[in-house]
């Protein structure tokens, strides 16, 4: 796939995935980016993931795990990993392969502040689970 | 009581015992369609048999309890379009603890509790795409009073009633929502049998002086299923005459 149809299907992706998250959490006048948080900035809770999970299955006809796509077990991981002696970037990249290290390495940056799952993590999943990963 | 239904469509677990045949024909005339899960093609023949006159107005499907490849064809062939379900699946293993077969308690639970969970998840899922859904839970009185011999079945059915009250907790909001009933001496199925064992001696303990009929369960379940029973939800209702409530 060339640079411009991926970027193309990038925004095919955040394009419904903002239609759905509008539905789904009633945000019609809220400005999405691939930047918002959805804990921190949406507020979202446990039930609206589970259901963001399912209508995200429905209607990108993929597999969903829950836990893999809001990176439920992503703290764990990262203990994991320094228990064991490993490199956490690396040993999450192995956990997580639709995230990049760089995007990794920005969320273990964060991780304190709060829940880092943006829109474009989704948008990383969907796409490589539409890719037949 | 006219009931009125939000929906068409009911899953029916445990699909070839008395009691779901009994309420696959009423839900039929209440205008419900209804899906029976049977095990194995046996099980298919007597659905066919007890529903033969109404040919059409209801299918099945196999669902094999404790084999998860024969869930993924399961709703393949079903789909997502469930308003109900109604859980009668339950097997039995009657055993003193201290006298049971590990391997067998292992695989019993599996079975009965562990996989039950998987289903609950699909329902739950499909469900939740409409915002819609009720499902009932068929558990028993021996869940809170079992009898000697009754631990591995009282302690699956107390698991699986904690996994239905917590799907309505979770989902309420969504609009799925669930309830438990306990039946006691049933006269219908293994209940049946049961009685005629004891020479129905039991239903003297029972206020009530006699056993549940198969038609009260069929008609409970129907309300539970219709709008009018909608407030009621993650709880467990005992239907027993009154024998669990006193000495």
């Amino acid at each position: 796939m060339s640079d411009t149809s991926e970027s193309e299907g990038h925004m095919d992706v955040f394009a419904e995935l903002k239609k759905i998250l509008k539905e789904l959490l009633d945000l019609e006048d809220r400005e999405l980016t691939p930047e918002t948080l959805l804990i921190q900035d949406l507020g979202a809770e446990s039930i609206d993931l589970l259901e963001l999970a399912v209508t995200i299955n429905s209607r990108f006809k993929i597999a969903v795990k829950d836990d893999e796509i809001f990176l439920k077990r992503f703290r764990l991981y990262s203990t994991d990993a320094k228990k064991q002696g490993k490199d956490a970037v690396h040993f999450l990249a192995g956990r997580y392969p639709f995230l990049g290290e760089d995007r990794i390495a920005e969320i273990m940056a964060h991780i304190k502040e709060g829940p880092q799952l943006k829109i474009r993590d989704l948008i990383s999943y969907v796409t490589y689970r539409s890719q037949g990963a | 009581m006219n009931l009125h239904f939000s929906g068409n469509r009911a899953l029916i677990l445990g699909g070839t015992c008395e009691l779901a045949l009994a309420l696959a024909h009423a839900m039929i005339e209440s205008n419900l369609f209804p899906i029976l899960a049977c095990r194995d093609d046996k099980g298919l023949s007597a659905i066919r048999e007890a529903l033969a006159s109404f040919h059409g107005r209801y299918a099945t499907c196999y669902l094999n309890f404790g084999d998860r490849d024969s869930l993924d064809s399961t709703f393949i062939q079903i789909g997502d379009d469930l308003s109900f379900l109604v859980d009668f699946a339950q097997g039995n293993y009657e055993s003193l603890i201290a006298g049971a077969d590990e391997d067998i308690v292992y695989s019993y639970f599996m079975e009965n509790i562990s996989f039950r969970a998987e289903v609950l998840k699909r329902v739950g899922r499909a469900m939740l795409k409409k915002r819609k859904g009720r499902l009932v839970y068929i558990s028993s009185a021996a869940a809170s009073r079992p009898n000697p011999g009754q631990g591995f079945y009282a302690a699956a059915k107390l698991a699986s009633e904690a996994l239905y009250r917590n799907m309505g907790l979770e989902l309420g909001e969504r609009g799925v929502t669930t309830v438990i009933l306990r039946p006691g001496y049933i006269e219908a199925g293994r209940g049946r049998i049961y009685l005629q064992k004891q020479d129905r001696k039991i239903l003297e303990m029972t206020p009530i002086k006699r056993a549940i009929t198969g038609e009260e369960i069929v008609q409970t379940i129907l309300f539970l299923l219709s709008d009018s029973a909608a407030g009621i939800n993650a709880t467990e209702i005992c239907m027993d005459g009154g024998l669990t409530s006193g000495k």
